[in-house]
């Protein structure tokens, strides 16, 4: 009796010291192993990049505001900067922090790496939203010159991340936009998302939550300092100024035809009734979209629901004549205009 | 729009990269959705179509039944257990023609050659008794269900029922993180594992393929059943009153194969959250308009196509398989066959398990093919318990003609209740056969998910066994 008390509490033991060293993503071995990543280099990259944000934005970085940015203590960055001016990436003009023309170069490849990588976890895997910032700022570092050109090419040269900014070309070529946030923005005046800012995380959690993506053409309808409210796609959104002001996006010079198409989810049909696709959203990316597209899914399709599954979901709907399956995820991301069902 | 004079390429290209930033980021995706509309408006406008017909009303009403909420469940399991009955009492008479005629009237009718031309007892031996026998074994057991089996499963795909299938389905995969679709692969896991993974072709997302052949496994194939059947009606059964054991058996059996349902379910779920994150995820599922089943034609390409060619691979794996038994038997080193060695080696691990090294090395030998387990164990425990009157010698596999004789002869070799409920569980949850792994293999064509596959069910199976084993005794110990 004892003898099987003994090796079950052992074996559970391992079980459990198991589960704590080797469970996804917070284990102890997984956290050592990115630990170990956070090395000098690591460190100085991102210093770099964040200088580099702080200068395209007017901003004056400070040993504090990197201390901040890579969470580490202000004499930990002032090996760093030190290091990085022995290598002549930055230089110090009557106190500011300034990056050389090398210093530049290198930030602006980091900074390439880094939104190849999330345009690729974008269309190439299934990882969230959200997830996939972390990635690549874990996988920036790792990413040489040639495979990120490599990986470029395979993507077809992008030249926006998932996110909306810029992606500096191999020649460190890249064109900011004008960008204003959606709080600034004139009531009533159409205008379309250009960027999500991905930092804090959030922040870019309730973005990710309202369902709101690049391209969205939204119409501002009140921001004052408690709530701004305002249109996208036909879907009325209320968030808080904080959430707003990572919201960027361009004016517009004539309303486009599709914002003023009020949309409904496919999956809002009933089985019997129809309508016709005005637009696939945004979030259905990569091979899911060439999926829908291949299947007929595209604007002006007639689509109609013929019968819901025995457990709810998904429905199948009648598309060019074939009975498709479509989960109520994925219809909920297809937007259409009912029809009268003749 | 500035024109550049052709040999300043320099230029040129500048502009195209200004003119790249101005287009902005989606213009793949318009352009592509532009394409599509192109094609679907001219070929509305050009293709001329046949007046419809009376809209498919006897479609509507079967698609009506089988996906309504009340019927839709009930109609399917009463249509996959009618399957599986056919399968598993129409095989039973052939089997046994095959076994009669492989068995008992070709293997002495073989032996009696080799001893009349004088074949030294070695080669004889490794051939007749080893190789011969495994093979003879794994196709008596193996082809009568599976040939029964792949064509009515292939006529209910073949009429558009299977579709109908994943769809009411897909609701529970869903939320494992698996496709509708796995519960076909899965469906035909429970004849063959192999055939199984091949199935899963039908699932077009890569990540949800993915899973459907990792936990393939857990889906009880045709080569365990008879283990199952034979250990619970010997031991599960025996514990209650005769006229209730056939019926307690069979719920034992039941009762594991629904534990592998549920452990391709939860298997799933942790496959999809932990090493399968991030893989690409896409849902389609089409469901064909009912077509009358083309019936001679679905038997002959299902016996070609899956039957034999998985037939094929388990001969290919069983014969090696066979002379390794027959070799590890009849080889002895320092007064004990190797057979003899390997298993006071596993004793006390196999014990432990709350099974014993005959079994383990049992299923060593049987990785080519799980139809072989319990002649091999018989055949091992006689080898090493040296019980008379039973076997025809070290490295022969045989069964017994009674439960009887079967059940004293594995009383002998020590067995008790647990052996025989860890055996059951082990034998679900253990390695994929060779041919499996093998298909897995060709399928992914990755070894980090072949090795995957392999390894990490049998760690789940001596797990679990474990457990049970250690919280068994301990009950017994306070009672």
């Amino acid at each position: 009796m004892l003898d099987s008390m003994i090796s079950l509490v052992i074996t559970f033991a391992i079980l459990a010291a198991g589960w704590v060293v080797f469970r996804p993503e917070r284990g102890w071995f997984w956290q050592w192993q990115r630990g170990q990543k956070l090395t000098a280099k690591v460190l100085q990259e991102d210093a770099l990049k964040h200088i580099h944000q702080c200068e395209t934005h007017g901003d004056k970085p400070s040993v504090n505001s990197i201390a901040g940015a890579l969470k580490v203590s202000p004499d930990e960055v002032t090996r760093v900067i030190n290091n990085l001016e022995a290598h002549d990436l930055l230089q110090f003009e009557g106190g500011d922090i300034r990056l050389t023309p090398a210093g530049r170069e290198y930030a602006l490849r980091m900074i390439r790496a880094h939104r190849l990588y999330e345009r690729y976890l974008a269309d190439e895997t299934g990882y969230e939203e959200t997830e996939w910032h972390d990635r690549a700022e874990r996988f920036e570092h790792t990413l040489t010159t040639e495979s990120a050109n490599q990986l470029a090419a395979r993507l077809g040269n992008p030249t926006h991340d998932p996110h909306g900014d810029p992606i500096p070309t191999a020649s460190g070529h890249m064109v900011e936009p004008q960008r204003i946030l959606l709080t600034n923005l004139k009531l009533d005046k159409p205008a379309r998302i250009i960027h999500l800012e991905d930092e804090p995380e959030t922040v870019y959690a309730q973005i990710v939550a309202e369902g709101l993506h690049i391209g969205q053409v939204v119409r501002l309808i009140e921001s004052s300092p408690q709530r701004v409210r305002f249109w996208a796609d036909g879907d009325e959104h209320v968030v808080a100024p904080i959430v707003a002001a990572n919201i960027a996006v361009m004016e517009m010079p004539e309303a486009p035809q599709q914002a003023q198409v009020k949309g409904e989810a496919l999956s809002s049909l009933r089985p019997g009734e129809s309508g016709r696709v005005v637009q696939l959203s945004h979030r259905i990316r990569g091979a899911e979209r060439r999926r829908l597209m291949d299947l007929g899914v595209l604007p002006g399709t007639l689509v109609s629901n013929e019968m819901n599954s025995a457990a709810g979901d998904p429905s199948a709907y009648r598309i060019r004549d074939a009975m498709i399956a479509l989960r109520k995820s994925q219809a909920d991301m297809i937007l259409i205009t009912k029809e009268e069902t003749q | 729009m500035t024109t550049y004079p052709l040999n300043n390429h320099e230029e040129i290209l500048n502009n195209a990269q200004s003119l790249r930033w101005e287009i902005g980021a989606d213009f793949h995706e318009k352009l592509m959705e532009s394409i599509y509309t192109d094609a679907s408006q001219i070929a509305d406008r050009a293709v001329i179509r046949p007046d419809k017909k009376p809209r498919f009303d006897l479609d509507r009403t079967i698609d009506k039944l089988v996906t309504s909420r009340t019927w839709g469940f009930p109609l399917m399991i009463l249509l996959l257990t009618i399957v599986f009955w056919l399968t598993i009492s129409g095989a039973n008479v052939p089997s046994s023609m095959l076994a009669t005629l492989l068995l008992d009237t070709v293997h002495p009718f073989l032996k009696g050659v080799s001893a009349s031309i004088g074949v030294p007892w070695w080669i004889d031996g490794l051939l007749l008794d080893g190789m011969y026998l495994a093979t003879a074994w794994v196709i008596s057991v193996m082809l009568p269900p599976m040939a029964i089996f792949f064509p009515l499963f292939t006529l209910l795909e073949d009429f558009g029922y299977l579709p109908r299938v994943a769809f009411n389905l897909d609701n529970l995969f869903r939320k494992a993180g698996a496709h509708g679709k796995q519960s076909l692969s899965m469906a035909m896991g429970f004849g063959c594992n192999a055939a199984g993974v091949v199935a899963t072709r039908i699932i077009d997302s890569p990540r949800e393929r993915l899973i459907a052949i990792l936990t393939n496994n857990f889906a009880l194939c045709n080569g365990r059943w008879p283990t199952q059947i034979l250990i619970a009606s010997l031991f599960v059964g025996a514990l209650v009153p005769a006229h209730l054991g056939g019926l307690i058996s069979a719920l034992a059996v039941v009762g594991i194969a629904v534990l592998g349902v549920l452990l391709t379910f939860v298997s799933s779920w942790a496959l999809s959250r932990t090493v399968l994150k991030g893989e690409v995820s896409t849902f389609s599922l089409e469901l064909p308009p009912y077509r009358p089943p083309r019936i001679w034609q679905t038997i002959y390409t299902s016996i070609i196509d899956r039957t034999l060619i998985v037939l094929w691979r388990a001969v290919t794996f069983a014969l090696p398989a066979g002379a390794v038994i027959w070799l590890a038997s009849n080889i002895v080193i320092g007064g004990n066959s190797i057979a003899g060695h390997l298993i006071n080696f596993m004793n006390p691990f196999g014990l432990l398990l709350g099974l014993n090294g005959v079994i383990l090395l049992a299923y060593i030998v049987a990785i080519p093919a799980n139809e072989i387990v319990i002649p091999t164990i018989l055949m091992l425990t006689v080898l090493v318990t040296g019980a008379t009157g039973v076997g025809s010698g070290a490295g022969v596999m045989f069964e017994l003609d009674s439960d009887a004789q079967t059940l004293s002869l594995l009383q002998t070799g020590g067995w008790t209740l647990l052996t025989a409920v860890n055996l059951m569980l082990f034998s679900l949850i253990h390695n994929p056969c060779s041919t499996t792994i093998y298909t897995i293999y060709k399928e992914t064509g990755s070894k980090k998910w072949t090795w995957i596959a392999a390894v990490s069910p049998v760690i789940l199976g001596f797990i679990v066994t474990f457990v049970v084993a250690q919280v068994w005794r301990l009950v017994e110990s306070l009672l």
